[in-house]
């Protein structure tokens, strides 16, 4: 059994990558509070109406000779868009530290609740399997 | 971009902001360097700027200290004809460091650093819930 073909666990593992690129995203605007000209990023929620008409899901570069160079790092297919701000330093920085931090425990209560539903599911599995209990894990 | 590469870009910005307290600790420490010749220049306050890197190995915008440079101010004269500094007139250079303005940085600094910490302890809450998610 596959269960990353099963809809809601495949969307769920979704979620968490996205979460878990949003917290790089941040911890980089966090690094980068005293930056001079460096603006705050974020990532770009999914949408469900790209989720539907399938824009999300991106075709990897074909290697058709074997010196062509594949692409190191892959992001998951997330875009990153500039953070709005309210103000901005002289220097040029436009992080500002309280959003940022708010925006982390989010993202990490996000995390904590997919996580948990995850379980829920892979519980449901195993009482259907026979194995688990109805505790959800 | 994972979990790991933030807490790589915390790390970063953490080293950074402790340079930077390091040049501020430097600048306190010297705060009644004058100078040895007569007429010399005396110690003169130091800043740390930053800059972002793209950091390839990682593929994040990384922090990294861009240059520790002379800071702006002028030297305040000051009567002392007995220091081996002091001019013909028995005037001294006093170094350019304002303890209010390096303490100030100095906060700064420390809350950086703190928002950074922080981080970190959300990406390894976030790392372990996903270790948890094992134990079934």
């Amino acid at each position: 059994m596959d269960l990353g073909k099963i809809p809601l666990l495949e969307a769920i593992t979704r979620r968490m990558s996205w979460l878990g690129e949003r917290q790089s995203v941040l911890a980089q605007n966090v690094a980068n509070a005293d930056t001079p000209g460096y603006t705050a990023k974020d990532v770009k929620a999914p949408s469900f109406a790209e989720l539907v008409s399938g824009a999300s899901a991106r075709l990897p570069m074909a290697v058709t000779e074997p010196g062509h160079i594949e692409p190191v790092h892959d992001d998951g297919g997330f875009k990153l868009v500039s953070q709005k701000t309210s103000e901005r330093a002289p220097d040029g920085n436009a992080v500002q530290l309280e959003d940022q931090m708010m925006k982390i425990s989010d993202t990490t209560n996000d995390y904590a609740l997919t996580t948990s539903l995850y379980r829920q599911q892979l519980g449901l599995l195993k009482m259907a399997l026979g194995g688990g209990s109805s505790s959800g894990g | 971009m994972d979990l790991q590469t933030s807490l790589q870009l915390s790390f970063a910005g953490m080293s950074a902001q402790g340079t930077r307290l390091r040049v501020i600790a430097e600048n306190l420490a010297n705060a009644d360097s004058t100078a040895q010749t007569p007429g010399g220049e005396p110690y003169q306050r130091q800043v740390v700027t930053f800059k972002s890197v793209l950091d390839r190995s990682i593929g994040a915008t990384s922090v990294k200290v861009a240059h520790i440079m002379p800071g702006g101010g002028t030297f305040q004269r000051k009567y002392d004809p007995g220091n081996p500094g002091a001019d013909a007139e028995g005037y001294v250079l006093m170094p350019n460091v304002n303890p209010l303005t390096e303490l100030m940085d100095m906060r700064e600094a420390q809350r950086s650093y703190q928002a950074n910490l922080d981080t970190i302890t959300a990406a390894k809450s976030m790392i372990s819930r996903t270790i948890d998610l094992l134990r079934g």
